[in-house]
């Protein structure tokens, strides 16, 4: 589309996606700034890695489509992704496992489809699936900074090993936090200096709803219900008030109208009602209580900012629900009776499959279409003269 | 619905009516109130007028006067007979005394931006004037004279269309009607041209819509205006009350302000709540609309007796020092309105005929006002200007959510690209108003109703030239056939030959074998058949 305006209609909004992207970043910025605040400098670096190389990608890859790569740039669509992707990247990650990402999310999941507006998948969900497929192991693991403490103590009741308390935490924001996750990210920096694998092996933590299914798979909830503090390392606050902080951002979308209520309406409630329906407690631990399943992992930042990506969403209203509806059956479905750890990315790639076919049959009625044959009925008024 | 209606009825008194909401719609910045901010304004009678009356693509064009001819104000010049398409003649007035110069095509201030065929006119300034036939008691007049008189009249629709008021009004004698609806909602920006008339001249707007119910024989008529416009409302119900003292003609209704509110259909459904199906007419349900233009033009033209030789018309843009709406001799070139307007010639980046969301440009400011021309706009270069270039959609769906016909402007987009006709139609491109609600919210800026507009275009060419394509299909059938056949007789013939050269010692007249020529297959068949035995029965005899 390189035609100009030709004729009627002069007068516009204003409103052009290069704003429309910028709302998009700010309103991630609170989740980000709990992030941050739970889980140290990772989520920074992550997110500095990305942007400098989707931009680079981005430039090249106009560069080698011959188009005018200022004013694509000017767009912002690349920076979106990349924030988008770092967040979900668990801080702490390696450089080369972010920048891998987010090229293949660029290059392959954009660019080769045919730039913005027409990837038919959501390029920072096909970034992190890719990486989840390849490097499960790097993908699982949220870092919080701490301090080897050299002296072990033993205080541990149970007598599960991963669980001693040799570490002492770190305050995540402080000088050594960022060193840590400097370090974490750059490893061949760290390796002359201190052996990495003390912080990489076992410091690694997963969501709260990913410790919840592990620990309902080896038999371990009994040890949290009997007072055994396998959560006490405050992650489960944290992914309470990230998911909070991604909710209130959502709601600025919603307030500036940059999304519909539609797919967040419908994913949060499927996913509700899912959780609701099948959430026995004491029973078989993976089904978690539905607050867990809406705030103990990423469901929100999924359910406004990933799944409501409106290249690859659908379009039409009535799709947006069906399309919401989906991506909440997946996740539910995923997370609970699949085999991987995280549903997010999985389950907007799926609904990202479905689009299409219910922007084709779930549409709006037309106006004037469709009406039950309303002709005059034979008692209408008499004519008066 | 219905009980909703009777329990509103119930609190509000008698069977009132009230706004429902409408789908899609927008809300973009009006900038009515610059023109509002004088009073409206007869023009000086300019030195020249090129009184346009018809593209002569329209329909056939009767001229009542020679070059030359010395005319007098509210004299017949001419009248363009639309009956080839059903409609009613529509007779164009001198709106002023003068002498014709010449008749020429030339182009008009209005949405098609079409040649259509103009009488110059050199004005000689006595503004002599034929004597007027006011009819100050319309009520004594039955409703197929009212249709008569606004029809001689040469009242059109004001509002834009510009289909003959008479033909509406006579399409109402036919089938029964419920409501009348005046539209005043005039929605899109920058037109202030409706909103200063009922401020200024709702008596006569009220009359002229008594009128018009009369004419169709309405049971009710509904004066709909956006709730925008305190002034005019407050006008109105003035005007309302005066009139009540003998019988309360009209009832307003206010309806949501949005664009596009106006829009003949969305209208209805916004004040009686019936959705007109696509291909339906609006008469069908009982309802016929008006626009407010047109009502007053009716009160002239009953009350007055004055033909329809001026329109209210807007003038404002940034390129003028006093914006205003003018009260303009139809005729009068859309230069010399702006240059009363005082106009920064130097700051006028392109004039607009037209509001901002459906005018279009004016290429020439020579163009001469027609009945049609609601606003003319002199667009200084910060505003209505052409944004960048467009991006790609981004399938945000705002357009969607913005189309008063429910429809899918972004898929209609990429089957436009497509120029899949199918999806277009099964999406209901034929069903765009072109209101460019999709237009002015798109992020990508992407020109949606020019597409729509090659697309529609498209889809009629293509359809013309499937016809025209199964026309010559059938004719080449019918060559084929006609051929054949042909051959088929040539071939009788040639079978038929022994027997004839035969038959020839007996007198045969000779029509019989041109009749020959054209016996049926079985016929010949029969004959061949006969013939045959014939031979044999010969040979037979011989061999004995
Ligand atoms: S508003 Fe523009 S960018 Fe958004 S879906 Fe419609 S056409 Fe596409
Ligand atoms: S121009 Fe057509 S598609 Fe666009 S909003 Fe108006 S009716 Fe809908």
């Amino acid at each position: 589309m390189s035609a100009l305006k030709a004729g009627a209609p002069f007068q516009h909004s204003g409103r052009n996606i290069t704003q429309l992207m910028q709302t998009l970043m700010y309103a991630l910025l609170p989740g980000i700034f709990a992030s941050l605040w739970y889980f140290g400098f990772g989520i920074l670096i992550n997110i500095a890695i990305a942007i400098t190389f989707a931009v680079l990608a981005e430039a090249a890859m106009l560069r080698l489509r011959n188009r005018d790569i200022r004013s694509h740039l000017g767009d912002k669509s690349a920076l979106v992704t990349a924030l988008l992707f770092a967040i979900a990247i668990p801080p702490g990650s390696p450089w080369w496992l972010v920048a891998l990402g987010i090229v293949f999310a660029i290059v392959i999941a954009k660019h080769l489809y045919g730039g913005l507006g027409q990837n038919p998948f959501n390029p920072a969900m096909c970034g992190y699936a890719m990486l989840l497929l390849a490097f499960p192991l790097e993908m699982t693991g949220w870092h919080i900074p701490f301090e080897v403490i050299t002296e072990p103590q033993p205080t541990d009741n149970l007598g599960i090993p991963i669980l001693t308390v040799e570490r002492e935490f770190l305050s995540p924001l402080s000088w050594g936090g960022f060193k840590q996750a400097l370090l974490l990210a750059f490893p061949f920096a760290a390796s002359g200096v201190i052996d990495i694998s003390d912080f990489v092996d076992g410091l690694a933590m997963a969501t709260p709803l990913i410790e919840f299914k592990m620990a309902g798979k080896s038999a371990l909830l009994t040890a949290r219900e009997s007072g055994a503090s396998l959560f006490a390392r405050e992650s489960e606050t944290a992914w309470e008030i990230i998911n909070i902080s991604y909710l209130l951002g959502g709601l600025f979308l919603l307030y500036k109208r940059i999304i519909s209520w539609h797919i967040p309406l419908a994913i949060i409630a499927t996913v509700f009602v899912l959780a609701a329906l099948f959430y026995a407690p004491g029973s078989v631990a993976i089904y978690g209580t539905p607050y867990l399943h809406l705030f103990g992992s990423a469901t929100m930042i999924g359910a406004f900012f990933i799944a409501t990506d409106p290249v690859s969403a659908a379009t039409t209203r009535p799709g947006k629900l069906v399309y919401g509806i989906i991506i909440g059956v997946s996740i539910y479905s995923i997370r609970v009776w699949g085999s991987y750890l995280d549903s997010i990315a999985f389950a907007v790639l799926f609904g990202n499959f479905c689009a299409p076919v219910l922007d084709q049959y779930c549409r709006p009625r037309i106006f004037g279409h469709g009406l039950r044959s309303k002709s005059r009925p034979n008692e209408a008024p008499v004519k008066r003269e | 619905m219905s009980t909703l209606k009777q329990l509103a009825s119930k609190f509000l008194g008698h069977d009132s009516v009230f706004a429902r909401r409408t789908a899609g719609g927008i809300q973009p910045p009006s900038f009515k109130e610059h023109s509002l901010r004088s009073r409206i304004m007869s023009t000086p009678i300019p030195p020249q007028l090129t009184i346009p009356i018809g593209a002569e693509s329209s329909g056939e064009i009767t001229r009542l006067v020679d070059i030359g001819e010395q005319v007098l104000k509210y004299q017949k010049l001419a009248v363009i007979s639309l009956s080839a398409k059903g409609r009613s003649d529509v007779p164009v007035h001198a709106p002023t005394s003068g002498v014709i110069t010449s008749i020429e095509n030339s182009i008009v201030a209005d949405h098609s931006q079409q040649q259509q065929l103009c009488i110059n006119l050199t004005v000689d300034g006595h503004d002599k004037a034929l004597p007027l036939e006011p009819h100050t008691n319309h009520a004594q007049l039955s409703s197929a004279d009212l249709v008569s008189l606004i029809r001689d009249a040469g009242v059109i629709g004001m509002g834009g269309a510009g289909f003959p008021a008479a033909d509406k009004l006579r399409a109402c004698s036919v089938l029964p009607i419920e409501f009348l609806i005046i539209n005043a909602a005039e929605c899109e920006p920058y037109i202030s041209a409706d909103e200063a008339l009922l401020r200024e001249r709702a008596n006569r707007v009220v009359l002229g819509a008594e009128i018009l119910k009369r004419a169709s024989a309405a049971q009710r008529c509904l004066i709909a205006i956006e709730d925008t416009k305190p002034d005019a409302i407050a006008a109105i119900k003035q005007a309302l009350q005066n009139e009540a003292s003998h019988q309360p003609c009209c009832e307003l209704v206010l309806v949501p302000s949005k664009y596009p509110a106006g829009s003949e259909k969305q209208l209805i459904q916004c004040v009686t709540g019936i959705e007109i199906a696509t291909g339906q007419h609006p008469t069908e349900h009982g309802i016929v609309m008006h626009n407010v233009g047109t009502a007053y033009a009716a009160y002239e033209a009953i009350i007055e007796g004055k033909p329809c030789i001026s329109r209210f018309t807007t003038l404002c843009g940034q390129a003028l020092k006093t914006p205003k709406n003018f009260e303009v001799l139809i005729g009068t070139a859309a230069g010399f309105l702006f240059e009363l307007c005082g106009i920064e010639a130097n700051k006028k980046q392109k004039s607009i005929v037209g509001g901002s969301l459906m005018g279009s440009e004016l290429g020439n400011d020579k163009a001469a006002t027609c009945k049609t021309t609601n606003c003319l706009i002199a667009a200084s270069s910060n505003e209505l200007q052409a944004p960048k270039e467009a991006q790609a959609c981004i399938r945000c769906g705002y357009c969607a959510d913005a189309c008063p016909s429910k429809l899918l402007p972004q898929q209609l987009l990429a089957f436009s690209k497509t120029l899949d006709t199918t999806q277009l139609l099964e999406h209901g491109l034929l069903d765009c108003i072109e209101c460019g609600a999709c237009d002015y919210v798109c992020p990508s800026q992407i020109p949606l109703v020019s597409t729509y507009k090659q697309s529609k275009k498209f889809i009629k060419t293509r359809r013309h030239s499937l016809e025209y394509s199964d026309y010559w299909q059938q004719r080449f059938q019918f060559r084929q056939y006609r051929v054949k056949k042909e051959k088929d007789q040539a071939l009788s013939r040639k079978l038929n030959a022994p027997l004839q050269s035969m038959q020839a010692a007996e007198p045969a007249p000779k029509g019989q074998n041109d009749e020959a020529d054209f016996i049926s297959k079985e016929q010949a068949s029969r004959d061949i058949a006969a013939a045959v035995a014939r031979v044999k029965a010969r040979r037979n005899e011989k061999n004995k």
